[in-house]
């Protein structure tokens, strides 16, 4: 790490001498392995380590970035000339500035050091465990595959308000598809895990006994008629429906006047029930990190507090703009990437209810296993996808129901959230309990 | 790994900027051609010359490969330079360059590959490459390589006025002159999202069989987003614009089309009303809507999952599967589409491929893997994202053929029902064969006219209905750019004739009619 962090700090200051007026030098560097086993033998095997750096120049308020993956000097210093020239051209804006905070924020288990000294044999052996599992279910007929993957990542930001800082993170995981086949419908069903370490890893049969059920579940769906009735949404595809949300609290969609949220701050905009945090700072979470893409320390931000908006999300430029803090959420795709504005771990908060009580509660329902499409629109609110899942008739599941339609609006869906599970996971990306939408236009025969 | 759900946008700024710039933009082959490159005041050394590989490097690296016991091996250099400028609220609020090159060994024995990259595209690091990628034939019967030699092969993409000639300010103005006509198209466009997005990719193919090819692909993208903002609502119009092309791209289509198609989009969509919800005819504008027939029919004719017999058309060689007005293509050779490839990113050349003639299905698409799965012709799908990923079997340029019927009469006959012009994208589990789509565009169909616009409606259905459901093709086929995601992103186009689709459903927020 130290070489890459003299590296960053040498080239923000390369960065000043040719001409910027402030520079920041991202480095990311990473290793990962793939393995894909099928009907019990590998089938691919990906392995490779990978560096890049990432250059942003500021000239008298302009900004430009360039990225390279060559780490010869001859090439950095025509990445930083070319950043330079380029930011020659773009429009000036006072709010075209970088963070100063000095700061991290402490979060254990970010990193786990042992996981590249597991041997790859193991590694194998869980993915081809896994799909064995699975198939021992004698209802499940054939393998997708199942695979396990692995990285890890050290990041480097230094800028020249003197910000220097620098984290390791690992993430391993693995998952396995398998499909149910009754006369002409073949059902896939998926499951898969990750975790930042390995010894963190839920056993192989818990998956595999989950991906069979995934399968099993959904594989003989009945018609249903085009009608209005309540929705209860699985954890599964939670960020399937309130994804949109995030979208349309980027601070900068905000100030575009592109959300259907720019409004309502601090204002009611759903059910009391349903309460929304943002935390980067989550012991081993999967998308905690010490500081955000641009160097500010992460925070846990409420950002729906029983059903009244309490934040939007911020980067630097877009905070300056707005006139207010960033709130830590720049994020990054890579070092090719530009600083961008997104959550960390997002999780809902968990309600009183226990599941079975919600099924049981619900006169007819659809119990969403499966939602495609694009969410809530963050522009308008408008929502319409197509779902497959479970339905429920007198408080008991009927049977399962596939190529149907959802639609509502934002607006609808979250004031009528109306029963919240206790129970959530943590480990998911977007956690949050079993719920239930009071009524949505479901569309069928 | 959820269920294998394969996605196609049109992409909405962010996922293009994603996009875009992943993998790096980039290109030059050693760090003195990068110096030259982005020597200050030269703009025309913008773009590196391809990578010059060492015929005898190449044999030696091939060689390491199959050393363990491999069949078939091969090697990829790859190099990259890219632009991108993204103007928005009438400023530009990001210029981005960047270069990468890197380099990949593949090793296949039987249904087994290995694989390995790297950064540094150094004799030493190909065969470090090698040595790892080999790992996965140990104990196979190695195949004795054909030394390669270099071929030369006619492109389908011609260019007048190469990217690398052209100064930085060309391509600002391009954004700017769209900006102020989507601005200027109605007061009630409050914003414009302009993003402009180039590329050269220079590619080395080099294979076991003594392939060794040499070629770059230049590529445009340009999107144009328009916020209109109404009485209580908004909406966000889009049009884009990608060919593998020079900059002359903006000489035969004006940045000010785009920008006034958006507009258009987004100032229609201002007085949508609720999409009706439940089964209903469908008629379908010719372009981009060819998403349909790439989510629903393409995905699952792709030779890795028919070899792996998953997939609704696993057994179906042959058959009828279709309507017999239905004849769908996936075509890399047309010149200067953004699908287009010349040959694949395994050296295959490109062509026209008829997968479904008048409704059998005839081909599947294949990479060189598939195809000696299922013992078929390799039809040159194979594709790769960079470097840093393997080939797959991906689509090109993949459209339903025109028909004989003319559009306004399919419109005239139909009597009630939706009719979509513009599509966002849409995605397909190519297993159970469950495809979505959603509207960004649609109006209702009342006695065989376009009425009131509506709202963004999914429509969703499966892939084996909607192809027999098929019962009008037009003869105005056109195209439509997209990225296509299926663990790694592809430059796709998808094209179609208006089409007519009885009973499809239709996810709108009120009942039916």
């Amino acid at each position: 790490m130290t070489d890459n962090k003299a590296l960053a700090e040498q080239l923000v200051k390369r960065c000043l001498a040719k001409g910027g007026d402030a520079a920041e030098v991202y480095i990311e560097s990473s290793r990962g392995l793939n393995v894909e086993v099928r009907n019990g033998d590998v089938e691919i095997i990906q392995e490779a380590a990978t560096s890049g750096v990432g250059i942003r120049v500021f000239l008298g308020g302009r900004m430009a970035f360039s990225h390279c993956n060559d780490a010869a000097d001859g090439a950095l210093d025509a990445a930083i000339s070319s950043a330079i020239a380029f930011a020659r051209t773009t429009t000036a804006d006072a709010s075209n500035v970088l963070p100063a905070d000095a700061g991290v924020t402490a979060i254990d288990g970010l990193y786990d050091p042992s996981m590249a000294k597991v041997p790859m044999q193991a590694k194998i052996d869980l993915a081809k465990a896994v799909e064995k599992l699975a198939m021992n279910d004698p209802r499940i007929s054939k393998s997708a595959g199942a695979s396990y993957g692995e990285d890890e990542t050290e990041i480097i930001l230094a800028n020249s308000n003197g910000l220097s800082k620098g984290c390791r993170l690992s993430g391993c995981g693995f998952g396995v598809s398998a499909v149910a086949v009754k006369g002409d419908v073949q059902s896939p069903g998926g499951e898969s895990c990750s975790r930042r370490f390995f010894a963190d890893l839920p056993p192989a049969a818990d998956i595999a006994r989950r991906a069979a059920k995934n399968a099993l579940e959904l594989l003989d769906p009945r018609p249903v008629q085009t009608q209005r009735a309540a929705v209860l949404v699985d954890p599964d595809v939670t960020g399937a429906i309130l994804g949109g949300l995030l979208a349309a609290v980027n601070g900068e969609t905000v100030l575009q006047g592109a959300s259907f949220l720019g409004a309502m701050l601090d204002k009611a905009i759903a059910s009391a029930l349903l309460t929304l945090v943002d935390d980067g700072t989550r012991p081993k979470g999967l998308a905690s990190r010490p500081f955000d893409g641009e160097g500010v320390p992460t925070q846990r931000r409420v950002i729906v507090d029983r059903g009244v908006l309490r934040t939007f999300m911020y980067n630097t430029i877009v905070a300056t703009r707005a006139g207010v803090k960033s709130t830590g959420n720049a994020t990054r795709g890579g070092y090719a990437s530009l600083p961008d504005i997104g959550p960390h771990n997002v999780s809902m908060a968990a309600g009183t209810t226990p599941p079975d009580e919600i099924v049981k509660a619900t006169k007819l329902g659809l119990w969403l296993k499966d939602v495609t499409g694009y969410g809530i629109n963050p522009v308008n609110g408008n929502f319409s996808g197509g779902a497959s899942g479970l339905w429920i008739e007198n408080g008991k599941v009927a049977y399962a129901v596939r190529g149907l339609t959802i639609a509502s609006t934002a607006r609808e869906m979250l004031n009528g959230i109306d029963m919240v599970g206790r129970d959530v996971d943590f480990d998911r990306r977007f956690a949050a309990p079993l719920f239930r939408i009071k009524e949505m236009q479901i569309g069928g025969e | 790994m959820s269920a294998p759900h394969r996605v196609v946008r049109d992409i909405p700024r962010r996922t293009f900027l994603e996009v875009g710039l992943k993998g790096g933009l980039g290109m030059a082959a050693v760090p003195t051609a990068i110096e030259r490159l982005f020597a200050l005041g030269a703009p025309q050394a913008l773009v590196a010359p391809p990578v010059q590989m060492d015929p005898a490097v190449l044999d030696r690296v091939i060689r390491k490969a199959l050393e363990k016991g491999g069949e078939f091996a091969d090697v990829y250099v790859e190099t990259r330079t890219a632009r991108s400028l993204l103007m928005e609220e009438s400023r530009f609020k990001s210029a981005v360059l960047g270069i990468s090159r890197g380099a990949g060994v593949r090793v296949i024995l039987g249904d087994k590959t290995g694989y390995a990259f790297t950064d540094e595209v150094t004799e030493d690091k190909l065969l470090r490459a090698a040595e790892v990628a080999s790992f996965v034939a140990r104990g196979g019967t190695p195949a004795k390589p054909v030394n390669v030699r270099a071929e030369a092969r006619a492109s389908f993409v011609n260019v007048k006025l190469p990217l690398g000639d052209v100064a930085d300010e060309k391509r600002l103005d391009i954004c700017r002159r769209a900006n102020q006509a989507a601005l200027e198209y109605d007061k009630r466009i409050k914003m414009a999202s302009v993003s402009y997005y180039d590329e050269v990719r220079g590619r080395v193919i080099a294979n076991s069989e003594g392939v060794f090819l040499t070629n770059e692909l230049p590529l445009l993208f340009f999107i144009v987003q328009a916020l209109s903002e109404g009485n209580n609502t908004r909406h966000m119009g889009r049009e884009r614009l990608s060919r593998h092309s020079g900059f002359e791209m903006f000489d035969e289509v004006p940045p000010e089309q785009v920008a006034r198609s958006s507009a258009r989009e987004a100032i229609a969509m201002l007085d949508a009303t609720d999409a009706p919800s439940g089964k209903m005819d469908v008629v379908m504008q010719n372009g981009w809507g060819g998403v349909l027939v790439h989510e629903a029919v393409g995905h699952p004719l792709e030779g890795d999952g028919i070899s792996k017999k998953l997939g609704v058309f696993t057994g179906k060689f042959g058959q009828k599967v279709a309507s017999p007005l239905f004849t769908m293509v996936d075509d890399s050779s047309i010149p200067n589409a953004r699908g287009t490839t010349s040959f694949d990113d395994e050296g295959t050349q490109g062509r026209r491929n008829v997968l479904i003639k008048d409704g059998v299905l005839v081909r599947f698409m294949t990479d060189i893997l598939s195809a000696r799965q299922l013992k078929m012709d390799r039809t040159g799908n194979g594709r790769r994202e960079s470097f840093r990923y393997l080939p797959i079997p991906r689509m090109t340029n993949t459209f339903i053929d025109n028909g004989k019927d003319r559009p306004e009469d399919i419109l005239a006959s139909t009597k009630s029902g939706i009719y979509v012009q513009a599509l966002s994208g849409g995605s397909v589990d190519d297993v159970s064969g469950v495809f979505n789509f959603t509207c960004r565009e649609a109006y209702l169909i009342e006695n065989g006219r376009k009425t009131a616009p509506i709202k963004g409606a999914t429509l969703i259905g499966n892939c084996l209905d909607i192809i027999k459901d098929i019962d009008a093709v037009g003869n105005d086929l056109d195209f439509g750019p997209g990225i296509c995601g299926k663990g790694q992103a592809a430059e796709v186009n998808a094209g179609q004739p208006t089409v007519r689709i009885r009973g499809i459903n239709v996810g709108g927020t009120r009942g039916r009619g």
